[in-house]
């Protein structure tokens, strides 16, 4: 928007809220923020003919004040809070404050611990990119897709459920370790679900990113050039569909993903079937990496799911707990210590990143050595990704609007914390 | 071994199969299923879900068990759960004591499971399920008596119990779970003989 | 006999036989125009809504009639719209506003008039003399008013939906045209009736040109706006598109008016390139030289509309200026081919 073109009519000038003047032949459509098609936010499209000139993302109606909302919490419970910033993707989202926070402790997960962190890390994602391929489908106005993505989403979302006992909010990793450890027969459900879901991704190619009618719709449209991507530094699967090897499990290993052997797959084409193509192959890659996970878990014995910190002084009930002795309480519950209830963590500062379903999500923390934190901040992908409706969009014609839209898998809820 | 990148393209498609290749193959998937139909869908409330024990459902104090630590309620992140101060007759020193248990506020509990997690004599558990009706906001805060109980299930009476497999064919696959039903069968068959042995005394 | 009977006798005679039964007035009325046409909405929307959940790993419509399938979920819908307030925003253009639905859905129904479904003369709504050209002429009109809905809505997203739906019309009427007329240079002839006898033998036309037949079938299937080739009322980008302030029973109708003109394309795609009533040869009489060929006609109609709404569980939307290009750069040519080896066929005596 140009600065200066506010209309001179109007008493009141407030930054930000002034009216631009439209330009002659220019028809100004707002996408947003009750539409359809737009999510909870607002797009700015001004279109000249049938082609978007100006796309000016409008974001900040979901705002939740997280950020605020964490200096006045408890350590741990910030952990429950954070997962509402992308709650498809909850083991993701508040994986790295968990890791920034230990950091602070000084302390790391053992090993059973990180594994199960990748494995459930790993069910998020494809649950997060089936989620939001099911919303692209819809935005072309392909409902099947929209379906299928959806209920084999359930799939994965009902893996989560065995493992955790929450089909989405699952607070899963906490300081030190994780809360609960496979049931007996999940590796099993694991690998019968994997296996379905590498069958069924075949079928989505064939009626979705196969389909002629798709493909015309998709291909060169939206093109983010390699140059481009990095000047904006949006991150995620829309990078890597530009062509930049860019991914925190590559670049700096985390949990167990130093340890399994899987494959970054990076797109050289940039346009929206390249960023479909590339959810759809780290999907495969996710669900060879949720076998690899399983079979590790299986494997090795079940020790080591708790820092020794944490775990250490536990009664003898909390083993129990875990055997599955006690006749009401389920087995494998790893019992948190009552120290977690007024946990303080030594002053300092930490910064930790993951790569989360729809890119690398960043939190920086600060304490002074209360028991709640001084400060956390959260760069989340999705409001590094939406700065790229301004650049990608324009040129485009308004029915591209939500192909470029859905092909970026942006989540409304995530930028605004 | 770290991970490793692996460059890919964007599948190539040849002029004649952008014509027929990907439509037929578009149709052959949608009539496939068309035939087959794969469905996931629950009719609930005609069928509900019988949950794993695992499930972070409404959660439920055992009170014998509550030593007052008051940890549930400290690390409760919605402050959902509160301590209730109640006079207990303490019998060694014959007389009355104020001891704290925990009461908790379902408009604001978002089952997160951490209270029963951290309590350390394992007072507080999940019961696996969460369609629960209450009438009004007031209801949802319990008393200390209702926390004690198990509450009631609406759908348990009428609907199906369904579990969810997994295959590898169909993903997810609904088949009731006669256990439950049969269960619920000799209940209601108990019932009836309490209600006919009732009317009898009456006549 | 009771005179007050008898003038009632009269009335009624009158009514039934002299005014329904008037085969302009029946044709338009009961079969085919309004009645079955709402009959066939239900069943098709029903049907539609069925086969893309059998596809999607739904079950579709259920609860409202479990054991027959919720077939009726569409008359708990309409009962809805119905008694759902009919909002009229103060920006709008009021009169054209309510008109357009209403005319578009009346228009939508008239080329019926024009179409025989039988061979037996006093059964014939108009003479059949150029009832193609008058049917095929007729389902140009009510879109227009889907255009005038748009303008009287005056609001930016029905605008550009109506300038959408213009420019999908302009494109894909005139396929449509030139596929149906197809059959006219084919068999010498603009009427229907010649045109199904001709087919009698078992020569259907689909059979004979399959390429005007597929060219009318994705036109029809473009042009009628079923989702997902609604482009001008695509919701991720246009909300509704022309229809985008209508509400109530005045947004039932637009929905209604999309499947009426599928309906009315339905029938004239099975009179003209599948045989119409064939194999059944009608005799003189209301049930053998009315009712049976009519509800062939029907049938055969209807597995018609029941494969375009299958193609909305494959397909996605088209961009508009895809949809354009389809049309004039490959759906053209096509059509022109298919009338070229339509007279050729004719020039050479295979029909």
């Amino acid at each position: 928007m140009e600065a200066g073109t506010a209309s001179s009519g109007s008493g009141i000038h407030l930054p930000g809220m002034e009216i631009a003047k439209a330009s002659k032949n220019r028809y100004e459509v707002m996408i947003g923020p009750a539409h359809p098609g737009s999510g909870h936010m607002r797009i700015f499209v001004e279109v000249d003919g049938d082609i978007m000139v100006k796309v000016d993302p409008d974001i900040g109606f979901v705002h939740r004040t997280m950020e605020k909302l964490a200096e006045g919490r408890e350590w741990i419970q910030n952990i429950p809070l954070f997962e509402r910033i992308a709650i498809l993707d909850a083991c993701n989202i508040t994986l790295p404050y968990v890791r920034a926070v230990e950091k602070l402790l000084g302390i790391e997960a053992p090993e059973r611990a990180r594994y199960l962190r990748t494995l459930l890390c790993e069910i998020n994602r494809v649950a997060s990119h089936l989620y939001g391929m099911g919303i692209f489908g819809v935005f072309l106005g392909h409902s099947t897709l929209y379906m299928w993505a959806f209920g084999d989403r359930e799939v994965f979302i009902d893996l989560a459920e065995r493992l955790t006992g929450a089909r989405l909010t699952h607070t899963y990793p906490v300081f030190g370790g994780v809360r609960r450890d496979i049931p007996d027969d999940f590796p099993e459900d694991a690998r019968k679900a994997t296996r379905y879901m590498r069958k069924r991704l075949n079928e989505y190619a064939k009626i979705f990113l196969n389909n002629p009618n798709i493909r015309s719709r998709l291909e060169n449209v939206g093109v983010l050039t390699k140059n481009q991507a990095a000047e904006l530094g949006l991150v995620g699967p829309n990078i890597r569909a530009s062509g930049i090897r860019y991914d925190v499990r590559l670049n700096e290993p985390y949990e167990a993903y130093g340890d399994v052997d899987f494959e970054i797959p990076v797109f050289e084409e940039g346009d929206s079937l390249a960023r479909a193509w590339a959810r759809v192959e780290e999907v495969r890659q996710s669900l060879n990496i949720i076998d690899q996970v399983v079979t590790w878990l299986e494997k090795h014995p079940r020790e080591n799911f708790m820092h020794e910190k944490f775990w250490k002084t536990a009664p003898k009930l909390y083993k129990d707990v875990y055997e599955g002795k006690i006749s009401y309480s389920p087995k494998y519950r790893i019992k948190l210590m009552p120290i977690f209830a007024s946990l303080k963590v030594p002053p300092g500062k930490s910064f930790a990143r993951v790569e989360a379903g729809r890119g690398e999500i960043v939190y920086y923390v600060e304490s002074n050595g209360d028991i709640f934190p001084y400060r956390v901040r959260v760069v989340s992908p999705s409001f590094r990704n939406v700065i790229a409706f301004k650049y990608v969009m324009p040129g485009h014609r308004l029915m591209d609007l939500p192909a470029i839209y859905g092909s970026f898998d942006y989540f409304p809820p995530a930028f605004d914390r | 071994m770290p991970a490793k990148v692996s460059q890919k393209k964007n599948p190539k498609r040849n002029p004649l199969g952008k014509v027929f290749a990907g439509n037929i193959g578009a149709l052959a998937v949608g009539l496939k299923y068309f035939f087959d139909p794969n469905r996931i869908t629950l009719l609930y409330p005609h069928e509900y879900i019988k949950l794993n024990k695992g499930y972070r459902g409404f959660i439920v104090l055992i009170k014998e068990k509550c030593i007052s630590c008051s940890s549930c309620a400290r690390i409760c992140p919605a402050a959902a759960m509160r301590m209730l101060s109640v006079k207990v007759y303490n019998e060694k020193l014959k007389k009355y004591m104020i001891k704290k248990y925990p009461v908790i506020n379902y408009n604001r509990c978002i089952f997160c499971g951490l209270c029963v997690d951290v309590c350390p004599t394992e007072a507080l558990y999940h019961v696996p399920y969460h369609d629960i009706v209450y009438e009004n906001m007031n209801d949802m805060i319990l008393s200390l008596e209702d926390f004690q109980k198990e509450p009631e299930n609406i759908e348990f009476k009428e609907g199906i119990p369904v579990k969810y497999y997994f295959d590898e064919r169909r993903g997810l696959v609904k088949t009731p779970y006669m256990e439950e039903l049969e269960k619920r069968n000799e209940k209601e068959e108990k019932n009836q003989k309490v209600e006919g042995e009732g009317e009898k005394g009456a006549s | 006999m009771n005179p007050c009977y008898y003038a009632c006798y009269i009335v009624y005679k009158v009514i039934v036989y002299d005014i329904i039964f008037y085969p302009p007035v029946y044709q338009f009325l009961i079969i085919p125009g309004l009645i079955t046409a709402i009959i066939i909405a239900i069943f098709i929307i029903w049907f539609e809504r069925k086969a893309a959940a059998y596809v999607q790993m739904r079950y579709g419509p259920w609860e409202i009639a479990p054991k027959i399938g919720g077939a009726t979920q569409l008359l708990a819908d309409l009962t809805r719209y119905a008694m759902q307030e009919i909002i009229t925003p103060q920006t709008v253009d009021t009169l054209q506003y309510l008109l357009a639905p209403i005319v578009m859905v009346v228009l939508a129904l008239l080329p019926l008039e024009a179409v025989p479904l039988t061979s037996v003369k006093p059964y014939f709504p108009i003479p059949s003399g150029y009832s193609l050209l008058v049917a095929v002429a007729f389902t140009t009109l009510s879109p227009l008013f889907i255009t005038m809905m748009g303008w009287a809505s005056n609001n930016k997203f029905s605008i550009t939906g109506s300038v959408r739906e213009s420019f999908m019309i302009t494109s894909y009427e005139l396929i449509s045209v030139l596929g149906l007329l197809t059959a006219a240079a084919m068999t010498r002839s603009y009427d229907l009736v010649k045109i199904v006898n001709l087919q009698m033998s078992g020569k259907w036309l689909g059979l004979i040109n399959p390429i005007a037949l597929f060219v009318v079938f994705i036109a029809v299937l473009m042009s009628t706006s079923g989702f997902p080739f609604e482009i001008p009322e695509s919701e991720s980008e246009l909300v509704a598109g022309p229809f985008t302030e209508y509400s109530g029973l005045l947004y039932g109708l637009n929905m209604g008016g999309a499947y009426i003109r599928r309906w009315v394309f339905s029938i004239l795609i099975t009179l003209v390139f599948l045989g119409g009533w064939a194999p059944y040869r009608p005799t003189p009489g209301v049930i053998t030289g009315y009712l049976i060929p009519s509800l062939i006609v029907s049938l055969k109609a209807v597995v018609i509309m029941g494969i375009m709404s299958f193609l909305r569980s494959v397909y996605g939307r088209y961009r508009l200026d895809q949809a354009l290009g389809i049309a004039w750069e490959i759906l053209i040519p096509l059509a022109l081919l298919a009338f070229g080896i339509g007279l050729a066929e004719a020039y050479f005596g295979i029909i």
